[in-house]
Order: C-alpha cells, then sequence, then structure tokens
C-alpha cells in the first residue's frame, strides 16, 4: 500500500494545470538552461573552495569559522605562483556567480509550474523530491544572493558571511547532486527528441509549444500563442549573463576594460597618484592612533617566543631592497596590480636569525577584526618576490594601503596582505 | 523491490541518493547550529529567499510583464509590428530590471557605511549609474525598434 495517498487541493488559481500558459516552457527549456547553469555553477563551487584554500586555515589563526577543516581537508599549502593565480580564481568565483544569476532565475521561471502541480505530493519519494527541491531552489538563492549582497559591501545578515556561505554551499551541492542525478535522464531524453541546438533555429513563426514527454513536466497544458521565439529569449538572458559577468570582469582586468564595472561594486580608482588604486579597509575605520605610525613606530621581529630585532622605518629604508610588480586580489573579487618595493621577508628572517622559516605570523597595529593578524607558509616566506612593502609605485605607502609598512605576497589574498605591520613572528621547524 | 515501489514510489536508487544527499544537508545543517552566532537567521534568510523569489518576484514581473503586454497590445501574436513592439519594451525592462535586482544593495545606496570604511568612496553614484545605463538600454531598443519598422512595413504580413 502507498506510504502516502495523493490528495488533490482544489483546481483553483495556480494549482490548475491551464493557468500556466507559456508556450516556451517544457523539458527542453529547462535542460538548455541547465546545461548552461552547470558549468558556470562548477567553476563558481571550484573557486569558492580553492579560496577557502588559499586561506591556508590549518596555519596560525587563519581559520575564521570552524575547526581548522570543516568539511575542507585540502592538504597543501597555497601556491605563489602564478603571481596572479588568487586574483584569478576569487574574479571568476564572483564573475561566475553573477553571471550564473539571470540563467538560475531564468530556469526557475522554465520550471516554476512544478511548484504548484496537483496533487502536491503524490507518492512518499516525490515527498522527498520536492523537499529536496526545496533545499535545491533555497541553497542556490542563498549562495547566489549572500555572495552579490556580500561584494556590495552591505552586511545585513545577522550571521557571519563565510561560515554561512560555505555550509549553504554544502546544502546547495547536496541537493544539486541528488537533483542532476535523477534529472540527467529526462534532459538526455529532451535533447534526443529536440536536439540540442535545433528549437534555437526556430523563429517566432515556427516556436511551437515542446510536446510532454511524460506526464510530470513543465510543458503546459494549455499553451498560448507565443511572442517571443526561443532563441529570442534564451538570447535576452545570455545577454543579461553576459552584460552582468562583463561588469564583474571589469574589477579584475583593468586597463581600458575598468570600464566595463559600470555597476559593479569595486571598479572606481580613486585618482591618478601612485595610491589611488583601491583599497579594502581604510586607516580611518581599524582605529589605529596616529602616534602608533608616526616616527616611534618600530616594527618588531619574533623568531617563536623570543624577542630579537627592533628597526625603525628608516633602517627599514637602508636595508637590501626589492622590488615586485605584484597583483593584489580581494576575496570580494576584484583586483589590482601595482609595483611596490620593500623589504625581502626571507632577508627579515634572515635578519632575526630565523632558521628556514616554516611559518610567520604576521601581525596588524590593528587593535581588532578577524584579520588584524594572517600567517604565512614556507613557501610564500621563502618567494623572493614576497616584500614587507614600503612604497608602491615609487611613493611612500598612504596611511589607507599600510603605511608605515605591509606584507605583499605573491598570490596571497588580499585580506592576508596584513597592513600596518607591528611584529612578525617567525617559527621554525 | 515491486513492494518498495508501490510504497515509496520510486526505485531503490532514488532512496539511497535521497538519503545520502539529505544526510549532507542534515550534517551542514549541524555545522551551522554549531557554529553560527545566530543559526535561526541562517534558516530565515534560507527560507526567506524561497518565499522572496517563488511568492514574490516571480508574481511581480509576471504581473509587469502581463502589464506591457496589454499596454502594447501585443496580445494578439499574429500582429508582428505590436509582437516586435512588445518584445522591444520587454527585454530592456528585464536588462534593467535585473541589473537593479542584481546590484540593489548599490542603487539603493544600502552599507553606506561599511561601503565607505572599506573603500574611502561614497555608493551614492550607483543609482545615476543604473538610470544611465537603464535609459541606454531603452534608447538603444528604441532605435532597433525604428529601423525594423521600415523593415517590417515593407514585408508582406506572414
Amino acid at each position: 500500500m502507498p506510504f502516502l495517498r495523493p490528495l488533490r487541493i482544489p483546481d483553483v488559481g495556480p494549482f490548475r494545470r491551464e493557468f500556466w500558459r507559456s508556450p516556451l516552457r517544457g523539458p527542453w527549456l529547462a535542460s538548455f538552461l541547465s546545461s548552461a547553469l552547470l558549468p558556470l555553477l562548477a567553476i563558481c563551487t571550484l573557486t569558492g573552495f580553492l579560496s577557502h584554500a588559499a586561506y591556508d586555515t590549518d596555519l596560525g589563526r587563519n581559520a575564521i569559522f570552524g575547526d581548522r577543516h570543516g568539511f575542507g581537508l585540502y592538504g597543501f599549502d597555497w601556491p605563489t605562483s602564478p603571481a596572479w593565480l588568487y586574483a584569478a580564481t576569487q574574479g571568476l568565483h564572483v564573475i561566475s556567480g553573477v553571471a550564473a544569476t539571470p540563467i538560475l532565475l531564468a530556469k526557475l521561471w522554465a520550471v516554476i509550474p512544478k511548484l504548484w502541480e496537483n496533487p502536491p505530493v503524490r507518492s512518499l519519494a516525490h515527498a522527498l523530491d520536492r523537499l529536496s527541491l526545496t533545499l535545491l531552489v533555497g541553497g542556490s538563492l542563498f549562495v547566489l544572493a549572500t555572495g552579490i549582497i556580500n561584494i556590495q559591501l552591505w552586511y545585513p545578515f545577522g550571521f557571519s558571511f563565510v561560515p554561512a556561505h560555505y555550509y549553504g554551499t554544502f546544502v546547495f551541492l547536496a541537493a544539486l547532486g541528488a537533483h542532476v542525478a535523477f534529472k540527467l535522464p529526462l534532459m538526455r531524453r529532451a535533447f534526443a527528441k529536440n536536439g540540442v541546438f535545433r528549437p534555437l533555429r526556430d523563429d517566432l513563426a515556427q516556436t511551437e509549444p515542446e510536446p510532454d514527454l511524460e506526464e510530470h513536466t513543465s510543458a503546459p497544458a494549455s499553451p498560448a500563442l507565443p511572442t517571443v521565439s526561443r532563441r529570442g529569449m534564451i538570447g535576452a538572458v545570455g545577454a543579461a549573463s553576459l552584460g552582468l559577468g562583463a561588469m564583474a570582469t571589469g574589477q579584475v582586468v583593468g586597463g581600458p576594460l575598468k570600464h566595463l564595472a559600470f555597476l559593479a561594486p569595486r571598479g572606481r580608482g580613486r585618482g591618478s597618484g601612485p595610491n589611488d588604486f583601491p583599497v579594502n579597509k581604510t586607516f580611518a575605520s581599524v582605529g589605529i592612533k596616529r602616534p602608533m605610525v608616526g616616527p616611534d613606530w618600530r616594527l618588531v621581529l619574533h623568531v617563536g617566543d623570543e624577542r630579537r630585532v627592533e628597526l625603525s622605518r628608516a633602517e627599514l629604508l637602508e636595508m637590501n631592497g626589492a622590488m615586485a610588480e605584484l597583483p593584489i586580489g580581494c576575496v570580494e573579487g576584484w583586483s589590482t596590480t601595482q609595483v611596490w618595493s620593500g623589504v625581502r621577508l626571507g632577508e627579515l628572517a634572515r635578519l632575526a636569525g630565523a632558521n628556514d622559516p616554516v611559518e610567520l605570523e604576521v601581525r596588524s597595529l590593528q587593535p581588532r577584526g578577524s584579520f588584524s593578524k594572517a600567517t604565512l607558509n614556507a613557501g610564500q616566506i621563502a618567494h623572493p618576490d614576497s616584500l614587507l612593502a614600503l612604497k608602491v609605485n615609487g611613493a611612500d605607502l598612504s596611511l589607507d594601503h599600510g603605511f608605515p609598512a605591509r606584507v605583499i605576497v605573491p598570490a596571497l589574498p588580499g585580506v592576508h596582505c596584513t597592513k600596518w605591520v607591528g611584529a612578525m613572528v617567525f617559527r621554525e621547524a | 523491490m515491486v513492494r518498495l515501489r508501490r510504497s515509496y514510489g520510486a526505485g531503490p536508487v532514488h532512496l539511497a541518493v535521497t538519503v545520502l544527499s539529505l544526510a549532507v544537508v542534515a550534517y551542514s545543517l549541524y555545522r551551522v547550529f554549531g557554529e553560527l552566532s545566530d543559526p535561526l537567521r541562517f534558516l530565515i534568510w534560507f527560507g526567506g529567499a524561497i518565499v522572496a523569489h517563488d511568492l514574490l518576484l516571480v508574481p511581480l514581473y509576471a504581473v509587469l510583464g502581463a502589464l506591457v503586454v496589454r499596454v502594447t497590445r501585443s496580445a494578439d501574436p499574429s500582429n508582428r509590428m505590436r509582437v516586435a513592439a512588445l518584445n522591444h519594451v520587454r527585454v530592456p525592462l528585464f536588462l534593467s530590471g535585473l541589473s537593479l535586482l542584481v546590484w540593489l544593495p548599490l542603487v539603493l545606496g544600502k552599507g553606506e557605511r561599511s561601503y565607505m570604511s572599506a573603500s574611502g568612496l561614497s555608493n551614492d553614484v550607483y543609482f545615476e549609474r543604473w538610470l544611465v545605463l537603464s535609459a541606454a538600454l531603452f534608447l538603444g531598443s528604441a532605435l532597433l525598434f525604428a529601423l525594423r519598422l521600415r523593415r517590417l512595413r515593407t514585408m508582406p504580413p506572414a
């Protein structure tokens, strides 16, 4: 005997199949949009996990939530090459997420009649399917919405963004896995019947409703006459996806393409001076008192628990200097390449007498905040382009960019390139 | 097997995949409740996203879409000119509305303080930028429509 009996509710409003009239809806349209959506979501998810790996959460206090690993047992040190690695992966994360949004909304439009199917529950399996779909819809909207709101620097959530976005992704992926497994056969049938691209050839006059492949699809029972062809609708969605993706891309590539970031949050410079590139935390906002970064400022080098060396800014400037052109990439998906000069981290390790340091904890003068300290791995300390930067583009760093000194390391997430450095602690093996 | 199919409504693979999927969801929620300072807000945002989309956004744009159909009087799709007019309104409306939706916090000037403390800039430029973008979309679409009109007029009806 069935565990649940199908219970039909009165055929009113959207619960009537005839209520949903668009002739474009059907398994082919849903499958086609899904095929466009899946690769974007794959890129977005993969780069998201790479960002988590880039924080090297097993080092020091780099993990800002959970135990040191959470779900992610990555087991590798984040590399230093290519230098643009993080700018690229995190740029892709934001670009793909933003570009996926119109396609996700179109896909939800294409299948919305199924929300109102009648009877609402046909069996236990169907009830679980619907629960799983609820999690899929909620999960996809949740991760995209929280991400998109977060990059606009608005924090209305009331929970901390990173763990919520992270665990929300697991809910989404779990539901997506089941959905793909269950729907792949339907997608194959829809493509076998209509071809993958063939419906795109139809102009408006040739646009016909999709035949129902089986009982429960999103194809309309009483289709209206079409007012747009499938390729017209898909073209508009594609244009939206490309347009939004281009806006996000403008924040990453810079140059003349930076004007693409018309509505994107971080496509704006502050002028043409050496320090006028974008900043992610202003000096005024972190609560460092002005005298702390005045002439009495000293960099203190420790090895383990031992305090070894104190250096003034003048002494640092007299040291054997180095210069590197490096991008700095923000977790919010924007980046900027500048010419930094200062002292190599390896040089400071030698000066402090640290032999083959495996970790370096960099402490900011910043009195609070998750990123007032960051720990670097051995490869990051040893790289010749890893600097304690004193200058940028030939000028002293501005207060907003970390004066008196900041860290810059190839491929390191921007928030780990600690500004207003007060102390560095090397740890030996 | 037949009994499972009859009582459950699907085969054993379906049951296994579903159980596995829900187990991952359950574990994720366990972590959410263990680690977030305010896990209820997580659930509110999660459920809120569904309600906001399915019960607010979709009806809103469906009604808006129906209004545009009425305004352009293109309910009769055999009239090509009307259908073209409809789409030349509908497409820029869609693109403008979507860019508003995606960049809503910026356009409405939300998070003004945090935007300022991060970037050192005011976020008050975005409303204007969105208006400019929307105007450009509608204007471009109108120009294209004018060009198409000339062609449509010279073509025989379908």
